[in-house]
């Protein structure tokens, strides 16, 4: 039997452990989501669960090689929730700031291990309601081996003040490979791209982001839906699980099949599909993923692996709740936790959709897509939400206990091909440019006629001969 | 050259500016970055035009004229006309491949189908790191907005100023349908919010440097030992409309090179490209513009524009001291 003695063995954490760690879980244009993502929570706050007026909120964001700012004008910090929380490395348990919001930060480490990931001085400047301070983060203090509270300062000067509740969040000795990607041009458009597909709803609804000075578009994620009862429309499927609304839809997308296409560069290089086909999953409306095309949501496990000829394929799903920790995302919140149940049960849904669509692509797949344009004639582009909004009025949507499943394939609402020839084969070949242009000069007396149709023509020419033969 | 050798060839007084401005900087380049010694790769047509000019203006010993199709080679051998010059018939693309250059290398990427505008870019991209630091890398793209394809009429609405057709609401507008196009074709190297004002004729140049700066500036990040200068860009037409540009690949502390290149006349970047527009003019057009403060006064009429927007007289201005003078010479 061992005894206590006067000894004791250190166990409180290292800031470096702290540092070095939680940023590696992240990427750079990761952490400047996040950032935004607290931005987004601070909107939701101010109105304590009431719907949320984007349109009156901005956040400006800057990258430079020398500098990184954000600022927003989404409530500020309250300064007992900075003097508390704010600050700390985690999230106390004791902190039930958000039970009424749909926030979704959860672990209290976004805005810290944004500011460590991208450099090693900091300035919190943030204005709640009248009362404006500031928390600098030096590397003075990232440097100490104490865990010493941060400094709150108060404004002394006008320049110090800030115009309206909002926080804004300056880092300066950048790291030198952030540097690097800040200054550089296309960095810059992969994260305007990320915020302009993460935050797609948002700036929907609109919310004004500017990154370096220039507004940050939407990039609009739709499926095609016809309002007509008896015409094409998208799988659809509605329902609670484990407290979270699943809702899930998967169809065409407007994007140009490239299957149809010979004027495309030809092999591998040539598959360049959109970003928005695949699937999209969004999680109290933050798009976590956007046009995922591998085993994550389902390609490759019981259907076939993603392939450009289901480019004009897009699915969407919504999680949403007011438990953030009921939502299947990592810490990340740019990836899914797959394990959940809520995941699983809508995967088989995902997948159920993806099969209607792949079988269309299938079908159609020797056939111009000129053939199926007139189906689609009255369809138009539609978010999620208005795709289950029309279709929830058709009969067939509805079911008993409740939930809102749309089978267009068991609705009977899909086209099929006039003349579908399960028969038909595809003839490819290569031959010198010079050889077609010779043959294309003869058959239509203008030598650059598409490859494809001199190939095409050539086969017609003979078909026409081994039929008179045969007869 | 595939097309190129296919199209008609009419006089081309622009694309021949576009060249005296690429030999001009080379000749700006020569002293410090001794220039003689490089090796200079190219598709020469069948006259190899190009490679006569730079051995003449700059003493290039090395040269490599690159060629895919079979009947353009042997006649490019027939044609050459400096003996130092090696004719390859190869793809470039091929050609880089299997090439590991022993001198910094001046390359000319002159790309002019529209088809895979994509790899074309990606390929020129790719080059920044793998060429000798102090080469010097330029790329030729088609800027013909058409290029994209053309849908059916009835697929389409139309909207101008704020006057729009009856099915606006449901039909794309050619624009709106170029970028979708636009779009699919580049994945993800589309910059993000470029809109469909970005695909008429006179922006459609634009928005392709911005693809290819864009790209230049992804693999870049990959490279702590070099930089890159834009040196010079821009955009011409004699029938199909090009996009030029330049850069120089420069040692990552190198600000020697920079200033170099800042002080030139005719220095430009991809955000703000040439625009070489001028008409064909005779012999006493030229003149009259050369030697008179207020040509259009004497002359009493209009030069024909061509759609990318600029005003001809100011171009020829700008850049008579390189425009090329066509006669008739009898043989």
């Amino acid at each position: 039997m061992t005894k206590p003695s006067e000894d004791r063995a250190q166990a409180s954490p290292t800031k470096q452990f702290f540092v070095s760690m939680l940023t590696r879980d992240i990427s750079l244009a990761d952490a400047i989501l996040d950032l935004l993502d607290n931005c987004l929570d601070g909107a939701l706050r101010l109105v304590h669960g009431a719907q949320v007026d984007y349109s009156k909120h901005f956040v400006k964001i800057e990258i430079d090689g020398d500098h990184f700012s954000i600022a927003d004008n989404c409530g500020g910090i309250p300064r007992d929730v900075a003097k508390n929380y704010a600050f700390k490395m985690g999230r106390d348990s004791d902190d039930d700031r958000d039970s009424d919001a749909e926030t979704i930060g959860m672990y209290g480490v976004g805005m810290k291990r944004a500011i460590f990931k991208m450099g090693r001085n900091a300035l919190v400047r943030t204005r709640h309601d009248e009362d404006t301070f500031e928390v600098p983060i030096t590397s003075e203090w990232l440097d100490a081996k104490n865990w010493d509270p941060l400094p709150i300062n108060e404004p002394s000067e006008a320049s110090e003040n800030l115009d309206e509740p909002g926080t804004t969040i300056l880092v300066r000795e950048l790291h030198e490979g952030v540097a690097r990607h800040f200054g550089n041009a296309a960095f810059e458009n992969e994260v305007r791209t990320a915020i302009a597909e993460h935050f797609t709803m948002f700036l929907q609804w609109g919310l004004k982001v500017e990154l370096n000075g220039e507004p940050v578009l939407p990039v609009r994620v739709e499926v095609l839906v016809s309002e007509d009862e008896d015409s094409p429309a998208p799988y659809v499927f509605q329902k609670t699980i484990d407290d979270v609304l699943v809702s899930i839809t998967v169809g065409l997308n407007t994007s140009k099949s490239s299957g149809d296409d010979n004027e495309d560069d030809a092999g591998f290089e040539g598959d360049r599909s959109s970003s928005t086909s695949g699937w999209t999953v969004l999680c109290n409306d933050r798009a976590v993923i956007v046009g995922d095309k591998n085993r994550l949501t389902g390609w490759g496990d019981g259907i076939p692996l993603y392939h450009p000829q289901f480019s004009i394929v897009t699915g969407i799903i919504e999680f949403r709740s007011h438990r953030a920790d009921k939502l299947p995302v990592t810490t990340t919140k740019r990836a899914l936790d797959t394990s959940s149940n809520v995941w699983l049960e809508s995967l088989v849904k995902m997948k159920e959709g993806m099969r209607i669509w792949i079988s269309y692509t299938n079908q159609w797949k020797n056939h111009p897509r000129a053939d199926q344009s007139r189906y689609w004639a009255d369809a138009r582009p539609m978010p999620l939400g208005k795709v289950i909004a029309a279709i929830e009025s058709r009969k067939l949507a509805k079911k008993p206990d409740g939930h809102i499943e749309f089978n267009p394939l068991k609705a009977k609402v899909l086209p099929v091909p006039d003349e579908k020839k399960p028969s038909s084969r595809r003839i490819v070949f290569s031959r010198p440019i010079e050889e077609v242009r010779l043959v294309s000069k003869m058959l239509f007396d203008d030598q650059e006629e598409k490859p494809g149709i001199v190939g095409e023509v050539c086969f017609e020419m003979q078909l026409v001969k081994a039929r008179k033969q045969g007869d | 050259m595939s097309a190129g050798s296919s199209l008609p060839y009419k006089l081309r007084p622009n694309k021949a500016v576009d060249r005296e401005l690429f030999l001009s900087l080379l000749m700006r380049l020569a002293p410090s970055f001794v220039l003689e010694k490089y090796h200079y790769v190219g598709l020469g047509g069948p006259f190899l035009e190009d490679f006569r000019l730079v051995h003449a203006r700059l003493g290039i010993e090395k040269m490599t004229c690159i060629e895919v199709e079979e009947e353009v080679h042997k006649r490019q051998l027939f044609n050459r006309p400096i003996a130092s010059i090696e004719c390859i018939h190869s793809s470039l693309e091929d050609y880089l491949d299997q090439t590991d250059f022993d001198s910094p290398a001046i390359v000319w990427f002159d790309f002019t189908e529209p088809k895979g505008i994509t790899s074309q870019i990606e390929r020129f991209a790719r080059t920044i790191g793998t060429v000798p630091i102090g080469s010097i890398l330029r790329v030729t793209l088609n800027a013909y907005p058409s290029s994209l394809g053309s849908p059916d009429p009835r697929e389409l609405s139309v909207e101008v100023d704020g006057d729009a057709s009856e099915d606006r609401s449901h039909k794309p507008t050619i624009q709106e349908w170029r970028l979708a196009r636009f779009k699919s074709r580049l994945g993800g190297l589309f910059p993000s919010g470029l809109s469909a004002e970005g695909m008429s004729t006179k922006n459609y140049g634009a928005s392709v440097l911005q693809v290819l700066k864009l790209a230049v500036d992804k693999e870049a990040l990959s490279f702590r030992d070099r930089q890159i200068f834009w040196a010079l860009a821009t955009h011409y037409s004699d029938g199909q409309p090009m996009v030029t540009a330049t850069l120089v690949v420069c040692q990552t502390d190198d600000e020697t090179t920079k200033d170099l290149i800042k002080g030139w006349e005719f220095y430009s970047t991809t955000d703000d490209p040439h625009r070489l527009d001028l008409p064909a003019i005779s012999t006493l057009e030229r003149l009259t513009m050369e030697s008179t403060k207020e040509p259009e006064k004497k002359m009493g009429f209009d030069l024909p524009r061509s759609g990318m927007g600029g005003d001809p007289l100011t171009a020829f201005k700008k850049y008579y001291r390189i425009y090329p003078h066509f006669s008739r010479i009898e043989l």
